[in-house]
């Protein structure tokens, strides 16, 4: 809403200047956005709240000012001489449908002479942005935009039996409304009809068919008030949005209807050198008495926390129209405890219904600078979320093993988002989407990385380590699901080319200690085999956690709900691996990528039972000591089974078996390859003698020879 | 040194001494000539011939001395003979070792200027992450909420009307419902209808569903509106939701946590004021404006020139929601507010597009370690 600053003080004196009014009713709850400067003087362009529509008009905001300058607002005088002829003679108005026109006004004026607008009515308007038309229509939106109750005028020559119907329109019912469309209503939009047809949309925009040309010599001035919530719905329904919707749909002031009328004929006869017919004619079915309100202080010292004093509250409530009357027992005293107020509702303030709004109204006149500020005495303890802790260790590994946190927007592609939909998944689709590409919540975090991956790569960043912590999203059920999960992406260097290293390209290998390091924060992970469809079929796989027991687990889920799930022992948590040369093609990403994700709940779980189960291991004082067999294996023997055959000889002295190298080709028999192992024994008790050593090894070497049909690689 | 050399190999007598002056005199030419030697001895090697020249057993300058000048010597020369070679031989010997020190030291210095690592060259940098930016303010609002007693929840990010209008005193033909064009989603027929949350807001009413007063929770989370991206608009967001509900919670104490989150999170110097407004699920509803932090509240473009910063929406919470979640709305009182995350972020490090944060470009990411 844009007010004029001169046009304010023809209400109530002003005594600040336009800047001083933009911070003062700021303050007050009338935002200004800003001032500028105008052919009709300095004009004040407000951000009004929805709640307050009796500021879309000058007096509205002159009130407001009254109210925070102590200063008296001048009532609207308006001197209307009538000619004899009676409106209710000339003219009838029904109502059909009062649920939705609560009040209907008619006035009459006859030998209106349509013109243009005198220069200082234009000027008004075009500095408001409306544009003048004629004078008896620039004459309803002068008195619109100064007292906030929109009017329309018909030509009454073009009214069928010069006669209004308030109806709601008939199914499928035509109009060309002023703006030159043709619209079809249904039953739900009220409309404004003559005898044979409908003229307007009420409390929308008029027809074309009755406006005011230069033509008109009878006018029938419309001055109504319209149920907000049809308004809203039929300007919804058929996307037109007037100065009259705004204002109808936010609340306009019933009282209003008439006195605005009565404002605008005297104007229009004034401009028009129009005759006005006696009276109007006014069919109010939704007239009630004024709400009656009451304050306590008692109340407000509840809600607010702070004394304000009486004389304040009755100026306050005063200016605002909530006539405030004193009516407790103890009137005499000043600033009692036990002071009450019976207030009523002034018909402007719609939006003002109980005791806690009049509190609102008391503090923002009082001033809420004036309240003074106070913590309070803090009486419980505060948590975190229940996954905080593991989230925190899972993002400082993250981070200290070099990958950069990223947030995405979990709206992606549905085509994208099928490459990494695990099979059966039921994706959450958007029924209203923005774009085609945001048109579904991913099944997936690794669709949102592959998308960093690309962006980063795009703009000559080759060498990238990234991951999220967010959300993937399904229907189960018929219900939408949410699931914390953890996404990686890697391509480009492990290592850069430097003074003291040589560069290396990050590989499988580096994924997959980053994923054990991490995983070690919850036992440890088991990878498997099977590769998924996004997955590089050679170099990728899944993984299970490895502490993990048949049975019920505790596991957070989004939402915050602790929530105990059956988790069968080796359930698959997550996957990881180099991304599919088909899946990598489509993301346009022409170097090797590398991915990873899995489940947070089940992780935070083990986590956190890991973290309780914890106890100190003594560290044993006898030397340890290590020994290296080269082994030559059979292509396909995996070091997991090199591993368990070692266990299985339940050796206890042996506290490590690490393979540190693999090689094929040079001295090694075609399908086969060698196998550095080197394993680490110590005792708890004695040092480890010769003999006991050669026993251990020659035990482990016929079992590996055994089971395995390894043998031992002679330099 | 022939001249020496040669002396050194004749009897005073040869060489015409005969009075203490004299001797004295030939010995003051002789510690002069090893002065002279000392300055050109720079390195071990020469020094170690100065000394073989001066202090060598058989054929060095005091060992000829002793034999050719002090055996040979007249009694009445014999004493100061005697003195003068113990004294030039006490100060050969001195000489020699300073000299050793010296050029000791010289020769370390020299390989510890070899030597030195140059600490101007970079180390091996092994690649550290960093949290993302929005994280990074999460946390630090979480951190003040924590020292201030509220308790962190979640809520999930795809809600049922109720919970995030409904139920916020926001009815279905709310104008407030224009100002949060909402995505719902497509589920099923005959499946409850559920749409993105359009601001952490509806885990109040959860909390309070679960839980009776005292409550005070912070919520952060994602949140959609159906906005056209732009520098100032994404369709997803951030927020920190945050609700106190209990029996004695008033406006003054409301404006005590605002103001001192403020100064927390934007500096000491953060001037907070609190300016009425409107919003369905509180009563006083406010906007909390901190001073601006580019003109110091003297007025910038920032600030369009009022010298305040609209940082976020709040109020006292309105009685109807208590209806909906069987509080006594007599009885309890309360405060909420909603924190835009990425909001809060642009004002603090001056960033003009919001979507940097989802652009996930390392350029930018690397920028806030």
């Amino acid at each position: 809403m844009k007010i004029l600053y001169d046009w304010l003080k023809e209400f109530v004196a002003v005594p600040f200047s336009p800047e001083e009014l933009r911070e003062r009713l700021s303050l007050v709850g009338i935002a200004v956005e800003g001032v500028s400067h105008t052919p009709a003087g300095p004009l004040l362009n407000l951000d009004l709240t929805i709640n307050r529509p009796d500021c879309l008009g000058h007096y509205g905001v002159a009130r407001e000012v009254a109210a925070l300058a102590r200063n008296e607002l001048r009532p609207v005088s308006i001197v209307l001489p009538e000619v004899s002829e009676s409106a209710a003679r000339a003219t009838r108005v029904e109502i059909d449908c009062p649920d939705l026109c609560g009040r209907f006004t008619a006035r009459l004026l006859n030998g209106v002479k349509a013109q243009p607008s005198p220069d200082w009515l234009r000027k008004r308007l075009e500095a408001l942005g409306q544009a003048s038309i004629n004078n008896v229509v620039d004459a309803t939106n002068y008195v619109m935009l100064e007292l906030g109750h929109p009017m329309h005028a018909f030509d009454m020559d073009r009214l069928a039996e010069h006669r209004i119907v308030v109806r709601r329109a008939r199914a499928g019912e035509r109009i060309r409304t002023l703006d030159g469309v043709e619209r079809i209503l249904s039953q739900d939009v009220c409309v404004i009809a003559d005898a044979a047809r409908a003229v307007g949309i009420g409390g929308i925009m008029g027809g074309a068919e009755t406006e005011i040309g230069f033509s008109t010599r009878n006018v029938l001035l419309e001055s109504a008030w319209f149920d907000p919530i049809s308004i809203r719905r039929s300007s919804k329904a058929l996307g037109l949005r007037t100065e009259a919707s705004t204002r109808f749909e936010r609340g306009a002031d019933p009282e209003m209807a008439e006195l605005a009328s009565r404002r605008c004929a005297a104007l229009i006869r004034e401009l028009a050198q129009a005759e006005v017919l006696a009276g109007v004619v006014d069919v109010y079915p939704a007239r009630r008495e004024p709400l009656p309100l009451e304050l306590s202080r008692k109340e407000l010292l509840r809600v607010m926390g702070a004394r304000v004093p009486d004389s304040e509250i009755e100026t306050i409530l005063g200016a605002l129209g909530f006539a405030p009357r004193r009516t407790d027992e103890t009137r005499g005293t000043p600033d009692s405890l036990l002071a009450r107020w019976q207030c009523r509702q002034p018909s402007w303030r719609q939006d003002v219904t109980r005791e806690v709004d009049l509190i609102e109204e008391v503090a923002r006149h009082y001033g809420l600078d004036k309240f003074p500020p106070r913590l309070h005495p803090s009486k419980q303890p505060a948590a975190r979320l229940p996954h905080a802790l593991p989230e925190d260790r899972l993002r400082e590994r993250l981070i200290g093993l070099g990958y950069q946190e990223i947030v995405s927007i979990p709206l992606v592609d549905e085509e994208e988002d099928a490459l990494f939909r695990p099979a059966g998944v039921l994706p959450a689709r958007v029924a209203n989407p923005l774009a085609e590409d945001a048109s579904l919540l991913r099944s997936t975090g690794l669709v949102s990385m592959a998308h960093a991956l690309a962006w980063n790569l795009n703009r000559g960043q080759q060498s990238l380590r990234l991951f999220e912590i967010g959300r993937a999203y399904r229907v189960q059920n018929g219900a939408p699901e949410e699931t914390r999960i953890v996404t990686i992406g890697a391509t480009g260097l492990a290592r850069e080319k430097g003074i003291a290293e040589s560069a290396r390209d990050y590989d499988f290998a580096d994924l997959k200690g980053d994923l054990d390091q991490i995983g070690a924060l919850a036992g440890g992970f088991v990878w498997k085999g099977d590769t998924l469809t996004w997955q590089s079929p050679t170099r990728a796989g899944q993984f299970s956690l490895s502490n993990d027991k048949p049975g019920w687990l505790v596991v957070s889920v989004a939402g915050g709900q602790t929530r105990r799930i059956e988790w069968p022992g080796g359930t698959l948590i997550g996957a990881g691996g180099q991304l599919a040369d088909r899946v990598a093609g489509k993301f346009k990403l022409r170097q090797d990528v590398f991915l990873a994700e899995f489940l947070l709940g089940p992780f935070d779980a083990l986590y956190q039972l890991g973290r309780e189960a914890r106890k100190y291991q003594p560290i044993s004082r006898f030397p340890a000591v290590e020994r290296d067999f080269s082994l030559i294996l059979s292509d396909g023997t995996t070091f997991a089974a090199v591993r368990v055959v070692i266990a299985a000889l339940g050796i206890a002295e042996i506290i490590s078996v690490d393979a540190v190298d693999l090689f094929r080709g040079r001295n090694i028999p075609p399908g086969k390859f060698s196998l550095l192992v080197h394993i680490t024994f110590q005792s708890h008790d004695t040092t480890l003698t010769e003999g006991q050593l050669s026993d251990f090894s020659s035990r482990i070497i016929s079992a590996l020879e055994q089971k395995l049909g390894a043998a031992l690689r002679t330099a | 040194m022939p001249e020496i050399a040669d002396i050194i190999r004749q009897t005073l007598a040869a060489l015409g001494v005969s009075t203490p002056a004299e001797v004295t005199a030939r010995f003051d030419a002789l510690r002069a000539e090893f002065e002279r030697d000392t300055t050109s001895a720079r390195d071990e090697a020469s020094w170690k011939s100065l000394r073989d020249a001066w202090l060598g057993r058989k054929s060095g300058v005091l060992n000829r001395i002793t034999e050719q000048w002090l055996k040979s010597a007249p009694p009445e020369l014999r004493p100061v003979v005697g003195r003068s070679l113990n004294e030039l031989r006490a100060h050969v010997e001195q000489g020699l070792e300073s000299l050793q020190r010296s050029i000791a030291a010289a020769a370390e210095k020299a390989a510890l200027a070899r030597e030195r690592v140059d600490l101007s060259l970079p180390g091996v940098i092994r690649p550290l992450g960093s949290r993302h930016l929005v994280r990074q303010t999460f946390e630090e609002i979480e951190r003040i909420f924590l020292s201030l007693g509220f308790t962190v929840v979640e809520g999930n990010e795809i809600e049922t009307p109720y919970y995030n209008f409904e139920a916020l005193n926001i009815p279905e033909h709310h104008p407030a419902r224009d100002t949060m064009d909402t995505f719902y989603l497509d589920l099923p027929p005959g499946s409850k209808p559920h749409l993105l949350r359009t601001h952490t807001s509806p885990m109040q009413v959860h909390t309070m569903e679960k839980q009776q007063p005292p409550v005070r929770i912070i919520v952060p989370g994602k949140v959609y509106r159906r906005d056209n991206p732009d520098a100032t608009h994404s369709y997803v967001f951030h927020q920190v939701e945050g609700l106190a509900v209990d029996t004695d919670v008033t406006f003054c104490e409301f404006k005590g946590t605002v103001e001192y989150f403020v100064r927390e999170f934007l500096g000491s110097a953060a001037k907070t004021r609190l300016r009425p407004s409107y919003f369905p699920f509180t009563e006083p509803s406010v906007e909390v404006d901190a001073s601006c932090f580019v003109c110091m509240g003297k007025g910038c473009r920032l600030c369009k020139f009022s010298g305040w910063i609209e940082l976020f929406g709040a109020g006292m919470v309105d009685p109807a929601v208590y209806g909906f979640v069987n509080y006594d709305a007599t009885r309890v009182s309360g405060y909420a507010f909603g924190l835009g995350v990425d909001r809060l972020s642009q004002l603090k490090y001056g960033i003009d597009d919001v979507q940097l944060f989802f652009q996930n470009d390392v350029r930018f990411l690397r920028q806030f370690p």
